[in-house]
């Protein structure tokens, strides 16, 4: 079946309309006793009162704060690693195996660490985030820099840029397209790591709210939360990263104009 | 002041020396052992001569412009340029690569501009001021705020010109310029080269293995044989210019060049 670009996102549409009609049905046919499985309106209620009740505003606030302060440090500290990883042959060796060893373990792997280093304060969130995103940025940018294609320098060179130089005109521009990748992947693993921490250490946050949910025994809660995860997670990969790394990889030449 | 009129230019031999080769051989060491990419090579290239480094590949004509850009040491011999020893890359010996090379981060202007970063006797201003001077010369100047994703094969390949020609080189290297592009697209870009040529009198070496390319280009032929390399012939061509690539004239002085290619050598050949 052929399918007209430009109607496809009539299709996703009626394919979440379809997914919220399975969900309403399963809830009428009493699958499970509706404290357990609450009906999406039962959710958005839900929702609604945390709202009302000022929950659900100063937790946002707290989580994107701490992204914000958590994902900041992580980029910085992982686009240094990685510029040095991919100007040094001995470094890129040493700390790519560290980090994609790392890398293997979930995000929430580093809670219980960070309790027992900071205790219950937001130090330990900003901990998990950093430990959880900083070695994929890295390793992007790495991939990044030792993927320059050699004509850059090459050029650069014959045009007299000094060697101090290079970094910053060459070294960084040129590996923009893999480092906003790595920032974009960095960024969904910085989010799943801060929601981790949050259920453990906080009395506050997205996370603390699904924890609170689940000591109340508020299924309803409990899936608006994720709902909201899942939503503010999207939003900012798509239309924050996805936008940035669509400009630099059409400008870059790398992709083509839609 | 350089003139539009080449019969105004003193005849070649009696023009300066710019570029002088003294015995210059390439050897690259290799584990099982060594190869000899260039036999010791002596050459002089008189200021604001045109001269194209014509053979097959792999014969070590690459090597060569690769030396002189300062890319790669000699194994033995001299190089030098007016008379100074040539030691690594240097804005005095631009190159003009095969792939244009350009940055995709800056724009049209913003890469000619980043030539002339070095010439901390110009102003800002007197900067842009030359940029827009050399995108007129190669016909961009409508173009200096456009992306490089922008423009077209044969644009990108004189933006990269216009960038080599600013930070005015004494000796401009060019590695195969054209290879990508289009016959139309190539046939106008011989005649900018040439113009540019003839307006600046620019010391220019042209590495190609194109006979055409090599008769229509070059005010002088060294035609190199391989392995390892080594200049077999050398032809001068008188034409007037701008020459045209279809030009019969062109064609013969293209048959002569790859006769002395492909003629009898004393050595024994290389099967």
């Amino acid at each position: 079946m052929k399918v007209q670009k430009s109607s496809i996102k009539y299709y996703v549409l009626g394919f979440y309309l379809l997914l919220l009609a399975v969900w309403q049905g399963l809830f009428f046919a009493q699958v499970l006793p509706d404290y357990l499985f609450p009906s999406p309106w039962q959710v958005l209620r839900r929702l609604w009162e945390l709202a009302a009740d000022n929950y659900l505003w100063p937790s946002l606030k707290a989580t994107f704060q701490r992204m914000a302060i958590g994902f900041s440090i992580a980029a910085v500290a992982g686009l240094f690693i990685g510029l040095l990883m991919g100007m040094s042959r001995v470094v890129n060796s040493c700390l790519r195996s560290l980090f994609l060893g790392l890398q293997t373990l979930p995000t929430a792997g580093w809670v219980p660490v960070s309790l027992l280093l900071y205790g219950l304060s937001d130090r330990g969130i900003y901990f998990v985030i950093i430990m959880s995103s900083a070695p994929a940025v890295a390793i992007a940018t790495s991939d990044g820099v030792l993927h320059i294609p050699r004509i850059y320098l090459q050029v650069a060179r014959t045009l007299g840029t000094p060697a101090y130089a290079m970094p910053v005109r060459i070294i960084l521009p040129a590996s923009l397209p893999s480092i906003v990748t790595g920032m974009k992947l960095g960024w969904t693993l910085a989010w799943h790591g801060g929601v981790s921490a949050e259920l453990i250490k906080s009395t506050i946050g997205l996370g603390f709210l699904l924890q609170m949910g689940r000591e109340l025994n508020d299924a309803a809660q409990v899936i608006g939360i994720m709902l909201l995860t899942v939503i503010f997670g999207v939003l900012l990969d798509q239309f924050v990263f996805g936008l940035i790394q669509k400009r630099i990889l059409l400008r870059w030449g790398l992709a083509q104009k839609a | 002041m350089p003139s539009a009129d080449p019969n105004l230019e003193p005849p070649a031999e009696r023009r300066p020396v710019k570029l002088k080769l003294t015995e210059v051989s390439k050897i690259y060491a290799n584990a099982s052992k060594p190869i000899a990419a260039l036999q010791p090579i002596n050459a002089e290239i008189r200021a604001g001569e045109f001269v194209v480094f014509f053979g097959p590949s792999g014969c070590g004509k690459s090597t060569l412009l690769n030396l002189i850009a300062g890319f790669e040491e000699p194994t033995e011999g001299e190089i030098t340029l007016d008379g100074a020893r040539v030691e690594g890359p240097h804005h005095d010996r631009l190159m003009l690569f095969q792939e244009h090379g350009l940055f995709p981060w800056l724009n049209v202007i913003e890469n000619v501009l980043f030539g002339l970063r070095r010439q901390f006797r110009f102003k800002p201003k007197a900067r842009r001021e030359k940029a827009r001077q050399f995108l007129q010369m190669v016909h961009l100047d409508q173009f200096e705020k456009a992306p490089i994703h922008e423009l077209s094969g044969g644009m990108k390949q004189r933006v990269a010109l216009a960038r080599a020609l600013a930070p005015d080189p004494k000796v401009l290297l060019v590695d195969e310029p054209f290879p990508a592009l289009d016959a139309l697209t190539r046939t106008k870009l011989y005649g900018d080269l040439q113009e540019i040529f003839l307006r600046t009198r620019k010391t220019i070496i042209l590495v190609t293995h194109d006979p055409r390319e090599a008769a229509c280009l070059g005010d002088r032929v060294l035609v190199f044989s391989g392995r390892p390399g080594r200049i077999k012939a050398e032809i001068e061509v008188n034409l007037p210019r701008v020459r045209d690539i279809n030009d019969s004239r062109v064609a013969d002085h293209a048959k002569v060049i790859m006769n002395e290619l492909e003629g009898p050598t004393h050595e024994s050949p290389e099967i």
